[in-house]
């Protein structure tokens, strides 16, 4: 399964993460975010719409993205937070460090903002 | 009291089952006082459970075969979760530190974490006919957000 992921500048990148993000498609997300941070891609909006399962080695392979980007000052934001990955977020204490939003516009007008 | 079990003989089918699963069993109690989030938080350990069982079980060439019992009693979900791997040490995995922050957290390892924060009474041992059973707890009022150690 590969990740749909959208440019929307020169530095900020949507990734839609789909149905499930787990321990069987985590090195793909890595794959993928790590082919946008080459291409100096800093800023990446996760969008959960459709999201039904995220587990620990997915949100181990979101703060994979965030060590690599967070030294030059690179951004993970949460967007369209599902129910399901509402439950991990809150029990990983993750919303501590991954602003959530309640859509991608709204995370990339912040992200544009500052 | 009601109960669910479901075998399976595909690690991956019995990981992308467990979110119907635990639906067939919250509609089962639709009209009782369980908080609407203790059967996301079963569909999470289980889903943890089963993940390391694909990742690290060994079956010594034997096809893997898993049983998961759902049961609620007494305002609190009951989870057994029976295999046919050789087991591993549960005890001596289970989290001790506290990491100090979100960032600190490992990047694998944090599925017991999570196990352990969700489920009471948990427990591994092996059966009489040599299956190795997790079994675990969720009573209704349970807030995982206050075990989670940091």
């Amino acid at each position: 399964m590969s990740f749909d992921v959208e440019p929307l500048s020169s530095d900020t990148a949507v990734v839609y993460v789909g149905s499930s993000l787990d321990f069987r498609n985590a090195d793909e997300f890595k794959s993928t975010f790590q082919e946008y941070v080459a291409d100096d891609v800093r800023n990446f909006i996760l969008d959960f719409s459709d999201t039904e399962v995220l587990d620990s080695s997915g949100l181990g392979a979101i703060f994979s993205l965030y060590r690599e980007i967070s030294p030059d000052d690179g951004q993970v934001a949460f967007a369209n937070v599902s129910q399901p990955v509402q439950v991990v977020v809150q029990l990983t204490r993750t919303y501590k460090v991954f602003q959530q939003f309640s859509s991608v516009q709204a995370a990339e007008e912040a992200f544009s903002s500052q | 009291m009601g109960s669910v079990t479901k075998e399976y003989q595909d690690l991956n089918r019995a990981l992308d089952d467990v979110r119907d699963l635990c639906r067939e069993w919250a509609a089962m109690h639709e009209a009782s006082s369980f908080e609407r989030n203790i059967f996301r938080y079963v569909r999470l350990v289980l889903h943890e459970w089963l993940a390391n069982l694909h990742q690290h079980g060994q079956f010594d060439g034997r096809m893997p075969v898993v049983r998961i019992r759902l049961t609620t009693e007494d305002r609190h979900v009951y989870c057994e979760v029976r295999d046919n791997s050789t087991g591993f040490d549960l005890a001596s995995n289970l989290p001790t530190d506290s990491p100090t922050s979100p960032e600190a957290l490992p990047e694998r390892g944090m599925g017991l974490r999570i196990i352990d924060a969700c489920t009471q009474q948990l427990s591994y041992d092996q059966t009489e006919d040599g299956h190795c059973r997790f079994t675990f707890s969720i009573p209704a009022d349970h807030d995982p957000w206050l075990r989670m150690r940091f």
